[in-house]
């Protein structure tokens, strides 16, 4: 590689694709990871002594076995010695965590599944889908060096999402009305989960390819600028597709996720406010209509908009979702203590999939609520920086988008709990029970482990008053 | 309030607390990482302009902001994307040192050429100093302020 | 920033806008966990549906009820299944002490005292201290300032009429009795085997059993009024005890002329031509002396003393209670009047006005406590099985009038019972031998019904210890029905049972 004429020259070292692994520390990650652990621990110990009056963890073998993981996590990062970003796995973990004990805490009989012969109920399963989401993620953070395989084929991508969807829409069971899920023998998830990823690549592959026509080529209608119409059709096609499939399944917190993502990471691509507004209007417009056409859409925003008016009817969920924050108040009751049973059952219905932040603003109180959204603002926040940081458009949009994604989905169904939007179908990623959920953030996560790799390590700043040797010029051969 | 009650709600704290004090280191680190990164664009070293591209990637007359230190090749996680038949997956390492720039040769096929000499491991380059990679010749320039 | 091309530029500066963007909506979440957790909770968390509550009430047995003496008026029963249910002293006390349902809720005091007979603390703070203790459920026992006696006395005083009575003790505002009738069997409510049937009959009943006369029923008041017209007339320094209005003798037979609509008086015994003063115009009613008194007081005069009563809000009281007002306010005129001619009339109960019984007991305890009004209350204390006992204190509602100006208006009360004149109106409301002040009411419905009868009054004028409210709806002149009513209770009250 170097050859004689070099004296005192360091060469850094360059990291290759399949090249020698070099383990390199992440004390960060692991500094975090510890006060996780402890965090989880001190909840586990006030969770077991809530229910059981002794002191001692709730559950144990649970919580160890995701403490594990996670140390393992760690450990295959370090081996892998890629510099990637050490915080987003901490704080994922955290709410994972959070979710792990809210599900230790709830009725076990919410859920049974069985695997193969065994039986396995609420906290189980959701251990079982937390191992493989914490796999996933750190996997794809490992291995994903290239993004060609994104970048190059966004037509296929957005063909396999519209195809996934369509799949769904034939051959998937109902459940309450709406056809989401898709069974493979014991396995049943929902593939609008994973949708939401190929959507933002096709996103951040069209626009990058097209972003430099798309802000600096205007069609004019009226006094309004917009982007060559060629250019911004397929996009809204893609777009209106998707939202089209998905509100036919009735499944409007998608509907809405969906088109947030797409309206950010237009204004990101192109910076222009005028199409957001365009945008914003448009959806207006578009809600206002299915409000007068359907009528379980203007249900949901009469629930939305005075769910006490049927307190013991329609807006049962809302209602009770409300009470259970006013009874929370700043501390909350402790983990274990909240959720007054009615006929045995939590006072909420669907409190793992759909409430799960009032269970949780119940028993951790508004500060715990504070906390946790701070940790998906932390979520969001490094991915939006692991954007602004990327070498080139594409894997800025990409990470953007996938930040935005987990950010606007746990925006939409935070607000839905807290009667700041009508109540959607989404889930609290990493929170909420749901191994298709699980597993898709558990991508999006990955992904932005991958792209936040920061490659070679700098040189060392030179010290002030230290002599450089000179190097000569290059000898002719 | 019982002695028990008491202990089970110092718990309960506690595991607030420490959620919050996890949220507040993150923070941290955040607010510096941030604070550096803010720092940075001023001390952009130097710039790339692409004098003559016959395959397209990069696009010529395109200018790129160097940083300390520069990948160039053709894989695409180098900074800069050389997609030209002649240039290497990992071609070569611009570097910036002290006050002066370096160009590595990554033991590339074809070899990279500054001011039409070919590179034997390390370089210095100097502003005005034109490099090629392939078919792609590039200049290396000041900064703009 | 690694950077590529001069389009790189701007997405760092927009990614900046989305994380802004992104922290505001986030930040209004917080807020809005802020408004449910802190804000509204209070309210919420009293609610009979909040689960808490539910939970609570299926945990310990609900409070007691009692009235002043420690009988038990709602109590618990548990039947052949081992439920629990409520069960209350008779029908007399249904529309104070209300009912607790499992199937139809809660009303009366059981609605409005639910979290404490429940086991919630009363205040948020207590409450929000509650979880820190062991013991989360503590329900209280009610002591009420109503006597059953007195309570049963008054019901089967109204007998088959409609109406409504108060008897309160005007220096502490203890409610002493709150009937309304018809009335209704709470316990068969309580009572799960029996409540369906019991609620849907009485929801089709046309004379409207569930409805509590005494705090929420409207009625116009008639010569009652008269008593606020004078405090306003009074306190505004409009008139003294001894003005009298030239025109008012003259008019008597051919009616008062306000702005081209003639004053009638009621038919009360010629008065010759004698103009009267406030002991005279009060003993015989005299309409136009009480109109000219309102005109010259000024509507806004009128409204305001009113209002110092306990007008044009609801009462602050155990109960829910409904508003009692002057006048609709739809008017120009200062008040709220349309015009004079509604001035006049409203100065002598008829026009707009409409009080709830327990408004009128109220405007006469002002006069019997010498011009300050105490709060009316039921609840005297709370006992929880662990909190031990909270006595509630009274509250004043501020001085309405002077002493001299209450003692005025006292004398033309009692003048009103026991002069020689006033006796007809107010046929049997004398209690024997102690003087008792009061004032009746024929209140004209307009079209064909019979005139509500209505009777306030209290005992002994001196120093009073009693305040009577009585309406009877559409049963005549207030001496018929309202009046001998008004004074067998308070004959009860003070010499006790006969």
């Amino acid at each position: 590689m170097t050859s004689g004429a070099m004296h005192g020259v360091r060469t850094p070292a360059l990291h290759r694709t399949f090249g020698p692994i070099r383990p390199r520390p992440r004390w960060l990650e692991l500094r975090l990871l510890g006060l996780v652990a402890l965090a989880l621990a001190a909840g586990s110990v006030s969770l077991g002594a809530t229910v059981t009056r002794r002191f001692g963890l709730y559950d144990a073998e649970g919580l160890l076995i995701y403490l594990g993981a996670l140390f393992a996590a760690h450990a295959g990062q370090v081996l892998a010695g890629r510099r990637t970003d050490q915080i987003l796995l901490p704080t994922v973990a955290m709410l994972g965590g959070i979710s792990l004990l809210l599900m230790q805490r709830l009725p076990q009989d919410l859920v049974t599944q069985t695997f193969f012969g065994t039986t396995l109920d609420l906290a189980q399963v959701q251990l079982v889908w937390l191992l493989c989401a914490l796999t996933v993620a750190t996997t794809l953070g490992i291995v994903v060096r290239s993004d060609r395989w994104l970048r190059r084929y966004k037509y296929t991508w957005a063909a396999v999402g519209v195809g996934l969807l369509l799949l769904t829409f034939v051959f998937g069971t109902e459940v309450n009305g709406q056809r989401l899920t898709l069974q493979l023998g014991p396995l049943s998830g929902q593939p609008t989960e994973l949708l939401k990823v190929i959507l933002v690549v096709f996103l951040a592959g069209y626009l990058s390819e097209n972003r430099a026509l798309l802000v600096e080529q205007d069609t004019r209608i009226g006094p309004i600028r917009l982007p060559p119409l060629p250019y911004l059709a397929p996009m809204v096609a893609m777009w209106a597709i998707a939202l089209g499939i998905v509100v036919i399944q009735r499944d409007l917190g998608a509907a809405l996720l969906f088109f947030g993502v797409f309206l950010a990471l237009l204004y990101v691509a192109t910076g222009r406010v005028s199409l957001v507004i365009i945008g914003f209007v448009l959806f207006l417009l578009g809600s206002a209509v299915m409000a007068v056409l359907f009528d379980h859409i203007r249900t949901r925003i009469d629930i939305w908009i005075d769910p006490f008016a049927d307190p013991l009817g329609s807006g049962f969920q809302v209602v009770q979702a409300l009470h259970a924050f006013a009874r929370g108040g700043l501390l909350g009751v402790g983990l274990g203590a909240g959720l007054p049973e009615i006929a045995g059952r939590p006072p909420i219905p669907e409190v793992h999939t759909d409430f799960p932040l009032a269970a949780l603003g119940e028993e951790l109180g508004i500060l715990g609520v504070v906390a946790i959204l701070g940790l998906y603002l932390v979520v969001v926040e490094r991915g939006l920086r692991i954007g602004a940081a990327a070498a080139d458009d594409f894997r800025a949009l990409l990470a953007v988008g996938l930040a935005l994604v987990i950010g606007v989905q746990a925006f939409i169904i935070a607000a839905g709990n807290l009667k700041v939007l009508p109540l959607t179908g989404v889930t609290l990623p990493f929170i909420s029970y749901g191994g298709s959920s699980l597993l898709a953030n558990a991508v999006v996560v990955g992904l932005l482990l991958a792209l936040s790799d920061k490659g070679v390590e700098p040189p060392p700043p030179p010290r002030v008053g230290s002599r450089w040797r000179r190097v000569g010029r290059p000898r002719a051969d | 309030m019982d002695g028990f009650l008491l202990v089970l709600w110092a718990v309960r704290l506690l595991f607030l607390g420490l959620i919050y004090l996890f949220l507040a280191r993150v923070i941290r680190v955040l607010l510096r990482d941030l604070r550096a990164a803010a720092r940075e664009p001023a001390d952009r070293p130097g710039r790339l302009i692409v004098l003559e591209s016959p395959g397209g990637e990069p696009t010529a007359g395109q200018s790129f902001g160097l940083d300390v230190i520069t990948s160039l090749g053709r894989d695409v996680n180098n900074a800069i994307v050389i997609d030209d038949p002649f240039a290497s997956a990992d071609h070569a390492v611009l570097t910036y040192r002290g006050r002066d720039w370096f160009v590595e040769d990554l033991a590339s096929k074809n070899g990279s050429y500054v001011n039409g000499r070919r590179v034997d491991g390390v370089a210095p380059m100097g502003f005005g100093d034109e490099l090629q990679i392939g078919q792609v010749r590039m200049r290396l320039e000041r900064a703009l302020r | 920033m690694l950077g590529s091309g001069i389009a790189r530029a701007p997405l760092g500066r927009t990614t900046i806008h989305v994380a802004i963007v992104v922290s505001l909506a986030f930040a209004v979440l917080a807020g809005a966990a802020g408004y449910w957790g802190v804000v509204t909770a209070p309210e919420l968390v009293r609610s009979p549906n909040d689960a808490a509550v539910i939970a609570a009430a299926r945990t310990v047995p609900r409070g007691l009820i009692l009235d002043r003496t420690g009988k038990a008026l709602a109590s618990n029963t548990s039947d052949a299944n081992g439920e629990i249910h409520r069960v209350y002293a008779g029908r007399a006390i249904s529309q104070v002490v209300g009912y607790a349902s499992t199937i139809y809720g809660r009303a009366g005091l059981e609605r409005a005292y639910d979290p404490e007979l429940a086991g919630l603390a009363g205040d948020p703070l207590t409450d929000a201290f509650a979880k820190f203790g062991a013991d989360r459920y503590d329900p209280k026992d009610l002591t009420l300032s109503l006597s059953l006696d007195l309570q049963k006395a008054a019901v089967a005083a109204l007998g088959k009429h409609r109406g409504a009575v108060i008897m309160l003790d005007p220096k502490t505002g203890e409610v002493h009795a709150l009937a309304s009738t018809p009335t209704y069997d709470a316990s068969a409510i309580a009572d799960p085997l029996t409540a369906r049937a019991t609620f849907e009959a009485l929801q089709r009943d046309p004379s409207q059993p569930l409805l509590p006369r005494a705090t929420l029923g409207r009625y116009v008041p008639g010569s009652v009024f008269k008593i606020v017209t004078a405090v306003a007339g009074l306190g505004s320094g409009a008139i003294t005890p001894e003005s009298t209005f030239k025109q008012q003798p003259g008019t008597e037979k051919s009616g008062l002329l306000v702005d081209g609509y003639r004053v009638h008086d009621g038919h009360h015994p010629k008065t010759g031509s004698k103009a009267l003063d406030l002991i005279g115009a009060t003993e015989v009613s005299c309409n136009i002396y009480y109109a000219l008194t309102g005109l010259q007081t000024g509507g806004a005069g009128l409204v305001a003393y009113a209002n110092r009563m306990g007008f044009d809000s609801p009462l602050a009281f155990d109960l829910p209670t409904a508003v009692s007002q002057v006048t609709n306010g739809d008017g120009t005129m200062p008040g709220g009047f349309t015009d004079d001619v509604e001035l006049a009339n409203a100065a002598y109960g008829q026009a707009e006005t409409f009080v709830t019984p327990l408004q009128m007991a109220l405007v006469a305890a002002t006069v019997a406590n010498d011009g300050e009004l105490m709060q009316p209350r039921l609840v005297t204390s709370m006992t929880g099985r662990h909190s031990g006992t909270k006595i509630i204190r009274p509250r004043t509602m501020g001085r309405v009038i002077s002493m001299a100006d209450a003692r005025a208006i006292n004398a033309a009360m009692v003048q009103a019972v026991e002069g020689l004149l006033g006796r007809q109106f107010t046929t049997g409301a004398k209690v024997p031998g102690i003087t008792t002040a009061g004032k009746s009411g024929t209140a004209e419905l307009g079209g064909t019904g019979e005139p509500h009868s209505w009777f306030i009054g209290f005992a002994p004028a001196d120093d009073p210890k009693i305040v009577v409210a009585v309406l009877v709806e559409q049963a005549g002149r207030g001496a018929e029905v309202a009046a001998p009513i008004g004074g067998d209770l308070m004959t009860r009250y003070l010499k006790g049972a006969p």
